[in-house]
């Protein structure tokens, strides 16, 4: 799906510190300030958001997919060429990290359970212990729940912890229905 | 910065699960690398900035989560490994999820989950759009990530609130105050005046829910004598309060009770200024002053252990800061679990220090004198007195057991208004006090629990105290009752931790004292020789004497009072005492039961009247006055 190219070819329109609105062919509308623009590989980077200080949201993206923009107007370099440094071996750490913590987080995700699934395994998780087994919530390691995850599906446990999840779970979906 | 990408790109490529495109990007790998140099002439031969731009913050992006819109209009979410701008920006991710498949028809809550890749490789072409939010562009941003990334292993609540996991119901934004003053946003307004607010709240329930109520004042609180002084005492009363309210205090706390601006440029936050517990002030007693008020229940309960005297209770509801006041009275740092008789609320435990205005009440063992209620009540029309009585238990307590010369005492005491009771030498705590004319109140009560209560006379006591009683500064009427039990105590019983009994509103205990600590070996003080330590005597080492007419003796600090005991008794009966000293403002409030503080003391140019016993020998109850 390609856009209009006829964008980028005016590169002066992209000067650096342009204030522009901008819609893509995928629907995404939004206001970017001009970071940087690379014409060899059209790529046009934008921060988003008015918030000064040292995190920006950033947004790379393709001139080809810029269904239209107008030009807001015209302000600062946002970026301050003398404060940017990049301590490579920092940016590994947080790799690691991140990538320790995103591990962490596939655990409870399950795999091949619908996003309804999914929403009522992350609420139980509130307050419960809870692990997935192939697509059936373990509670506790007692009670399971499996599809299709209604209060009647809770299986084994004391009774007590039985009733305490089936509770929670009706509770849960009654929430998870209410919100949009 | 092509190069080291280019290097990334190289080494993450290699060994690692690829989609269909793998091949290519490969081979595109392999070319960037190797035309990576011309690569980089060609686009960069202006070395144009742009394109460094790009490169940099497509750096900056490495190891943070991004989200990668393709042009089929699916989402892929993601930890940015590293990119390539060379190649139309194409992406590696690892750990990636599709968060939106462009080619799902069905609806969003059947939509099946996969399980994230561990590394998924995007090439150029697809890719649209690469969004990352709060990424850190510059230094400052770089460091702090990392430092709250190592926080998260301790749950802080912003990272609670900003869980990825949990799906947020509602969009949480930081609480900001009213534009009311900061300082006190509104809630001011609802203590003004809660006397006057013409709102009661028994009528209203009864109003609204037929609820009837039961509540009758007179069950939590000790009920007021309105007797013909009443208003000459409440008078006082309230002037001693407000004198007490109005003082500096350099503690921070109180400063903060009393209303006193700190000033705007208090370097603190909030936890110095209204919660942590200030220390430092000099662990001693030195420069304890007694204008402090700082109860020290605290240390009081953990050294004397826990006394539920309710003697202490009473004062409460006279001025607050009046018994807070006598809780200068302190006990003397030398205060010893073991020995120690209890001692009430703090009360009269007396550290002696630097209390001007004390008047502890020479406590003798056995008298439970309720101070307490001197503070309001004042029969004697000595308000200083109350002050000082907090109507704890007067250190009297204290006294070991050896000490005890009780029953004289309490008699002596309730008739004299002075009670001087010499503290005896049993005094360790250095309790002391005697203090005449203030004691018109003071009788100190005896906090009921007090099991080890060390008297001699455990039948006198009962009679002392009752008698103690008399006086009626009790306006609080409150139990004295315990005090009859704790006199029903034994004598002497080899010490229960008593002491700290007191309660910890009413503690008149100096939370600076010094613990103490028994000494076997201290000398026994002789003021013209050295005298050999004598072994202990079976009791009444600690006896006192006290002449009747020596005068009231002002607070002493640390210093037991005792009129006429040496210091020659054994040594484990740390009797200090002070026949009589000024008011003084020692530096040195805990004292050793060694001779030469006593020295010290004697400087004082006060009358006093010294009956050393170098000799002491149990004195029989009949000396005893």
């Amino acid at each position: 799906m390609e856009g209009s190219i006829s964008n980028s070819s005016s590169n002066e329109d992209f000067a650096v510190g342009c204030m522009l609105s901008i819609k893509t062919t995928l629907g995404d509308e939004f206001d970017g300030q001009v970071i940087t623009f690379d014409r060899p590989s059209n790529i046009l980077v934008l921060q988003e958001g008015s918030k000064p200080g040292p995190r920006r949201n950033i947004r790379f993206l393709k001139t080809n997919y810029i269904k239209e923009f107008s030009f807001l107007g015209q302000s600062e370099d946002p970026l301050d060429i003398k404060k940017c440094y990049i301590d490579l071996q920092s940016l590994q750490d947080r790799e690691e990290l991140a990538l320790r913590q995103a591990e962490a987080d596939a655990e409870r995700i399950g795999v091949g359970v619908t996003t309804e699934a999914q929403g009522i395994f992350d609420a139980l998780s509130k307050t419960l212990p809870v692990r997935w087994d192939k697509t059936s919530i373990v509670v506790m390691n007692e009670v399971r729940v499996s599809s299709p995850y209604l209060p009647e599906n809770v299986i084994g446990g004391t009774p007590a912890a039985n009733d305490r999840v089936k509770k929670v779970l009706e509770l849960e979906r009654r929430r998870l229905q209410t919100r949009p | 910065m092509n190069t080291q990408q280019t290097a990334q790109l190289k080494s993450s490529a290699n060994g690692f699960a690829r989609r269909r495109s793998e091949r290519e990007s490969g081979m595109r790998l392999e070319n960037k690398h190797q035309s990576g140099k011309l690569n980089q002439n060609r686009s960069m031969n202006a070395k144009s900035p742009s394109r460094d731009r790009l490169v940099y913050l497509s750096t900056c992006l490495i190891g943070h989560p991004v989200e990668v819109r393709l042009k089929n209009g699916s989402i892929y979410s993601g930890t940015c490994h590293t990119t390539n701008v060379e190649q139309e920006f194409a992406i590696i991710l690892k750990m990636a999820r599709m968060t939106k498949d462009a080619s799902y028809r069905g609806s969003k809550q059947e939509y099946v989950m996969k399980a994230p890749s561990k590394t998924l490789i995007i090439p150029g072409k697809e890719v649209a759009e690469v969004i990352a939010k709060d990424v850190p562009v510059t230094v400052a941003g770089q460091s702090n990530e990392l430092q709250n990334e190592r926080h998260e292993d301790i749950l802080i609540d912003s990272s609670i609130s900003h869980s990825r996991h949990v799906e947020l119901d509602r969009e949480l934004s930081p609480w900001v105050p009213d534009e009311d003053d900061p300082q006190c946003p509104g809630l001011e307004n609802i203590f003004d005046g809660p006397w006057n607010r013409g709102w009661d709240q028994f009528e209203t329930n009864k109003m609204l829910f037929g609820v009837k109520s039961t509540f009758d004042e007179e069950l939590y609180t000790t009920r007021l004598e309105k007797g013909p002084r009443m208003r000459e005492l409440e008078r006082e009363a309230t002037r001693i309060a407000r004198e007490i309210e109005g003082e500096d205090t350099e503690d921070l706390h109180l400063a903060e009770e009393r209303g006193i601006n700190l000033g705007e440029d208090f370097d603190g936050d909030e936890e110095v200024r209204f919660s942590s517990v200030i220390r430092g002030r000099g662990l001693d007693d030195s420069g304890y002053d007694e204008d402090e008020d700082i109860l020290l229940d605290k240390r009081n309960t953990e050294t004397f252990g826990d006394v539920p005297a309710s003697s202490g209770a009473k004062t409460d509801h006279l001025h607050r800061g009046t018994s807070n006041d006598s809780a200068g009275a302190l006990l003397t740092s030398s205060v010893d679990e073991p020995q120690c008789s209890q001692s009430s609320n703090g009360s009269e435990f007396f550290q002696s220090n630097t209390y001007d205005h004390c008047r502890q009440q020479a406590d003798d063992l056995p008298c439970k004198s309720s101070t307490s209620d001197c503070n309001g009540r004042s029969l004697y029309g000595n308000p200083e007195i109350l002050r000082v009585a907090q109507g704890h238990d007067s250190i009297n307590a204290s006294i070991e057991t050896k000490t005890v010369a009780v029953d004289g005492k309490l008699s002596k005491s309730n008739e004299s208004q002075s009670a001087e009771n010499s503290q005896t030498a049993g005094f360790d705590r250095g309790g002391l006090l005697a203090d005449a004319p203030s004691v018109t109140s003071s009788v100190k009560e005896m906090p009921p629990t007090e099991p080890e209560v060390v008297y001699v006379k455990a039948d006198g006591e009962s009679s002392g105290v009752s008698a103690c009683r008399q006086p009626g500064t009790f306006a609080s009427g409150s139990d004295h009752a315990g005090a009859t039990s704790a006199s029903s105590h034994p004598a002497v019983s080899p010490s229960s931790s008593l002491i700290g009994s007191s309660s910890s509103e009413n503690s008149t205990l100096n939370p600076h004292a010094k613990e103490f600590k028994f000494n076997p070996n201290a000398k026994s003080f002789t003021p013209s020789h050295s005298s050999p330590v004598r072994p202990p005597s079976p009791v009444s080492d600690g006896s006192y004497y006290f002449t009747p007419n020596v005068t009231t003796l002002p607070q002493m600090h640390g210093m037991p009072v005792g009129i006429g005991m040496g210091p020659s008794y054994s040594g484990h009966q740390h009797v200090l005492f002070n026949p009589q000293v000024a008011p003084l403002r020692s530096p040195q409030p805990y004292f050793h039961p060694s001779g030469p503080q006593y020295g010290q003391q004697m400087n004082l140019g006060h009358p006093r009247q010294v009956l050393y016993m170098p000799g002491y020998q149990p004195v029989s109850s009949s000396q005893h006055l």
